[in-house]
């Protein structure tokens, strides 16, 4: 089991620049010291107009600030958009090249199509076609990045032969991942040989007959790049306390603000009827019964809230149920306090990974800190 | 750090001077069959959007409102047309849509309704068509057109059942002599749905809930081929007390 940072910067009201930078700033001290505690990746989401929810709209340039802060820990994109009116695939190629480049060839290349009305319509890009982009793209983003010469007529792009340049670090090419929220993609992730990163959040054992199906599939993939990456990471929180109670107290705090960040955004199923959007995205998850509103909402059983002798136990759950890599969201809209969520990840460093074996070694000094 | 969160504007007194008494003894369904349903949506601005809304709740972010046709050809009811305008808000995560303006082709199915879910409906003559290239929504009221919407470019929606979500309407109420916002409790079964883009031709404000709300960037627009049933509300939720810290609340029967 690994364990990663996931990142959204949710930003509180009032949006002044001084707020901002501080959101910005926090979580790459806390990427660094992640680094230094043995994390082995730290990943961002890419998401435009989302008040509150998100205010990463520019993740290659926060990945590439912790890049020349830290040595070891991954850089994920998680994930870039692969829709025409967001972004070209030659800028997507260059940029995660770019970074590759920039941090010895720490980059986890996430995809994925946005699922919010708040985007797509805010860039007017067609959904109906999103799918279809990303397929597309994720075809020709390895190509460009593994030929020297390169070029193509596809549905939505046509470029001729040219050198995307630079070419990744990494030999191929970074490892290739696809977000998945509705039930289906990770099928779609395994047909084409890249990992699934599940952005769901789900009781570990609701997740355990997609991980089967994903290992199964996987099995007789063709890969859109030179390898398969045959990974599961699952997006979780983490808020670690010696004080049990006071950790699942601020857990719950933090999960009820996501809900109210997210609820405000306005999914594509909301607002466009479409086959290729049924899914409610990130909220079905955190709403264990759509009809319980108003009732004591239990949050899903995997979530990483709690002692360490808790965490253990659950990290144990999802190892058994096959993930391979849980990434937490360690903060929602500044609510817990930088320092607080610093020590939370020392604690988690120093009691929970050592019982997990393939996480990376921590510098000593920074797990013995505080 | 500490947030401002962003709730609506407008005072309770606003809404308890118009809310209707419910039954929440009426628990029997109601199965309407083949209802022709038209479901349009337009952003609007923000704005106006936070000073319609009550501060118990949040807005949908892009602000936006969603106009419903509802024609019915037969069933328990009889024949009837009705429409209603709603701006899309949120108590907590579930997207719903409160009723700035409702209107019907018959004063006892707009009595039914308002008698179930607290719909304030005013009696106008309800317009809907599907043709071979456009779906149209018009109501006329004394003679006046305060709408007229239409859909062109369909095409078919396939899986429709999980594709199409309508948010529940919330219209003001009075639930035991309590003035409360109360959710419409509806169940859609989808037999054929097409989907196209929306347009504006006559939109009057004032008759619509309010002057300054002004559909302005097209959504989407269905026309949809389904079997209703009606269940008797649910939840209900307060005007002033913010969602944290109440939200939907399940009715006491």
């Amino acid at each position: 089991m690994k364990f990663g940072l996931f990142y959204e910067l949710s930003t509180p009201r009032p949006f002044t620049r001084e707020t901002q930078k501080a959101v910005y700033e926090n979580a790459i001290a806390q990427a660094v010291l992640a680094d230094e505690l043995g994390f082995s990746s730290v990943w961002c989401v890419e998401h435009h107009f989302l008040e509150e929810y998100s205010h990463a709209s520019c993740p290659d340039m926060f990945l590439a600030a912790i890049a020349r802060e830290t040595t070891q820990i991954r850089l994920g994109f998680g994930i870039a958009t692969c829709v025409p009116a967001l972004h070209h695939p030659i800028r997507l190629a260059e940029k995660a090249a770019f970074l590759d480049m920039l941090s010895g060839g720490r980059v986890e290349f996430g995809t994925g199509r946005s699922s919010t009305w708040n985007e797509l319509a805010g860039f007017n890009a067609g959904v109906d076609d999103t799918k279809r982009n990303w397929d597309e793209y994720c075809r020709v983003i390895p190509q460009m990045w593994m030929n020297e010469r390169y070029g193509y007529a596809g549905t939505y792009h046509t470029m001729p032969e040219r050198n995307v340049l630079p070419k990744p670090w990494q030999d191929p090419h970074p490892p290739l991942w696809v977000a998945v929220t509705g039930h289906g993609t990770e099928l779609d992730a395994a047909d084409r040989g890249m990992g699934a990163l599940i952005l769901s959040i789900a009781d570990v054992e609701r997740n355990i007959p997609r991980f089967e199906a994903y290992r199964e599939r996987v099995k007789k993939c063709e890969p859109v790049g030179a390898f398969v990456n045959d990974q599961i990471a699952v997006a979780n929180w983490l808020f670690c306390h010696q004080d049990g109670s006071y950790a699942r107290q601020r857990g719950e705090e933090m999960v009820t603000i996501f809900g109210y960040m997210a609820g405000q955004t306005v999914e594509i199923s909301e607002a466009y009827p479409a086959s290729n959007y049924t899914a409610i995205g990130l909220l079905g998850s955190l709403r264990p019964d759509p009809h319980s509103a108003g009732e004591h909402k239990l949050p899903p059983s995997g979530l990483c809230f709690g002692d360490p002798a808790t965490l253990i136990d659950t990290v144990r759950r999802w190892e058994a149920a096959g993930a391979d890599q849980l990434l937490f969201m360690v903060q929602a809209r500044e609510t817990i306090a930088h320092e607080e969520v610093m020590d939370s990840l020392r604690l988690f460093a120093r009691e929970v990974m050592p019982h997990f074996s393939a996480h990376r070694p921590a510098r000593a000094a920074a797990v013995g800190a505080r | 750090m500490k947030a401002e969160l962003l709730y609506g504007q407008r005072a309770a007194a606003d809404y308890c001077d118009r809310s209707p008494a419910i039954d929440v003894s009426l628990t029997e369904e109601v199965a309407l069959q083949n209802v022709q349903v038209h479901y349009a949506l337009f952003e609007v601005p923000m704005q106006v959007t936070l000073e319609c809304l009550p501060a118990s709740l949040h807005p949908a972010i892009p602000a936006h409102l969603g106009m419903t046709f509802w024609r019915c050809d037969s069933g328990p009811l009889g024949a009837f047309e009705c429409a209603w305008v709603g701006l899309a808000c949120r108590t907590g995560i579930k997207p719903r849509h409160l009723i700035q303006a409702a209107y019907v082709t018959r004063a006892d199915v707009g009595d039914w309704l308002q008698h179930r879910y607290g719909f304030d409906f005013q009696l106008a003559d309800v317009h809907y068509r599907e043709t071979y290239d456009r779906l149209q929504g018009r109501i006329l009221h004394n003679g006046h057109t305060v709408l007229d919407t239409v859909t062109t470019q369909m095409q078919p929606v396939v899986g429709a059942s999980a594709a199409v979500k309508y948010s529940p309407a919330l219209n003001p109420a009075r639930v035991n002599e309590q003035s409360l916002l109360v959710q419409m409790e509806a169940s859609y079964a989808f037999k054929r749905v097409i989907r196209g883009t929306p347009q504006v031709l006559t939109f009057d404000a004032a008759a619509l809930g309010d002057a300054r709300i002004a559909p302005q960037y097209p959504m989407s627009g269905t026309h949809a081929l389904v079997d209703i049933t009606l269940h008797a509300p649910r939840f209900t939720a307060d005007f002033t007390l913010p969602a944290e810290q109440g939200g939907a609340q399940k009715i006491a029967r």
